[in-house]
């Protein structure tokens, strides 16, 4: 199979087809990962294509000794989501948090999907910093390096990220965590 | 055990979302954008290109005029006559007729008709053997009168930090192929 670097190098020099087979390859991962960061799938996929965009305008900036390319296709939909989240913070889903955490009956009604809900909104209350580690390595599975790359940290400050962020939702989730053991 | 739970609620919610993606639209506006920029980026690369190449090719010109002095004999010779040494007919491998024939809009826009008050030489090719020629432009330059020695020209020595006008073609490739002296008549 023909490698990122590859289809970004024959993209680079005008090749469509190489160009659509990279998008229809990483845009999945992009699209989930902004989508995750936002909340809105609408911004999500403005996000994708600038991404894109900015892959072609911008990919011979790209350096293989650094990261992976879908690292830097997350750095770059990382600096445009934050961008937006400047200009527009997100619904303070603490409260709902709060509220459904409070509200034993409603959680006795949810079902896999409410769960499921229920820890997308918990992990988009996350602050920035501890949501980006936990929705590149909890939930699109980057390697702690490829996050690093993306985040433009060190390793070490993925992990703690990581750890932090896992402890405020399993806070966040607390009740529904007690029930589950239970 | 409750991060263990948390890890499992994550783990359904990735599954959950693993097949969602943008949709196809996404893909066709940015297929027609990359085709659009793709066109716009190779005019711009063609256009530099070409003048880098007409850069470079006048550079060289100019690099090897000196060692082609003419004889001391002509040296003497006023610029107007220099029109009617040019008047010669053009070597073999020139291709005006062509250029006349089939100029570009570009060159029908900077192609300065010859007046009268404006004396043009014939056209020197600046490439041997030269290719064959469709289209181009034709681009008005100025360079050190000593230019004009490397097509044969004569030119006083005092003259030859003087500048002089040139109509420089070149072919759609970007190359220069020919260029012939302009000297305007003062009367």
């Amino acid at each position: 199979m023909t490698s990122d670097e590859e289809l970004l190098a024959a993209a680079l020099h005008g090749d469509g087809a190489a160009f659509t087979a990279l998008y229809r390859r990483r845009q999945g991962a992009v699209y989930r990962f902004a989508l995750h960061m936002s909340g809105d799938p609408a911004v999500s996929e403005d996000v994708t294509q600038e991404v894109f965009l900015a892959l072609f305008e911008s990919g011979s900036r790209f350096d293989p000794a650094r990261g992976t390319l879908l690292s830097f296709l997350y750095g770059i939909a990382r600096n445009l989501l934050l961008r937006r989240l400047e200009k527009k913070r997100p619904e303070d889903s603490d409260t709902l948090m709060e509220e459904l955490a409070a509200d034993e009956d409603v959680l006795d009604e949810l079902t896999r999907r409410e769960t499921i809900e229920a820890v997308r909104s918990a992990v988009l209350s996350l602050p920035a910093p501890y949501r980006e580690a936990v929705v590149l390595c909890d939930l699109e599975n980057a390697s702690y390096e490829d996050a690093a790359a993306a985040l433009e940290c060190p390793v070490g400050t993925v992990r703690s990220r990581l750890s932090r962020g896992r402890a405020m939702l399993v806070q966040k989730l607390a009740v529904k965590t007690a029930r589950s053991m239970s | 055990m409750k991060e263990d739970y948390v890890l499992q609620a994550l783990a359904a919610l990735a599954e959950n979302d693993r097949e969602k993606e943008a949709q196809p639209e996404v893909e066709a506006r940015l297929l027609g954008a990359f085709h659009a920029r793709h066109v716009r980026r190779v005019r711009r690369q063609r256009r530099w290109a070409g003048v880098a190449t007409l850069a470079a090719g006048l550079l060289i010109a100019l690099l090897l005029w000196p060692n082609r002095r003419p004889k001391p004999a002509v040296s003497a010779v006023q610029p107007i006559l220099l029109v009617r040494e040019a008047a010669r007919p053009a070597p073999a491998a020139m291709t005006v007729a062509s250029v006349t024939r089939t100029p570009s809009k570009a060159a029908r826009k900077i192609a300065i008709a010859p007046q009268s008050h404006e004396i043009v030489t014939d056209f020197f090719p600046m490439m041997n053997p030269a290719p064959s020629f469709g289209r181009g432009q034709m681009l008005r330059v100025q360079l050190p009168a000593a230019a004009m020695q490397t097509v044969g020209l004569p030119v006083p020595e005092e003259h030859l930090g003087d500048s002089v006008q040139a109509d420089v073609l070149v072919g759609e490739e970007g190359m220069p192929r020919a260029i012939r002296f302009v000297r305007f008549d003062v009367k």
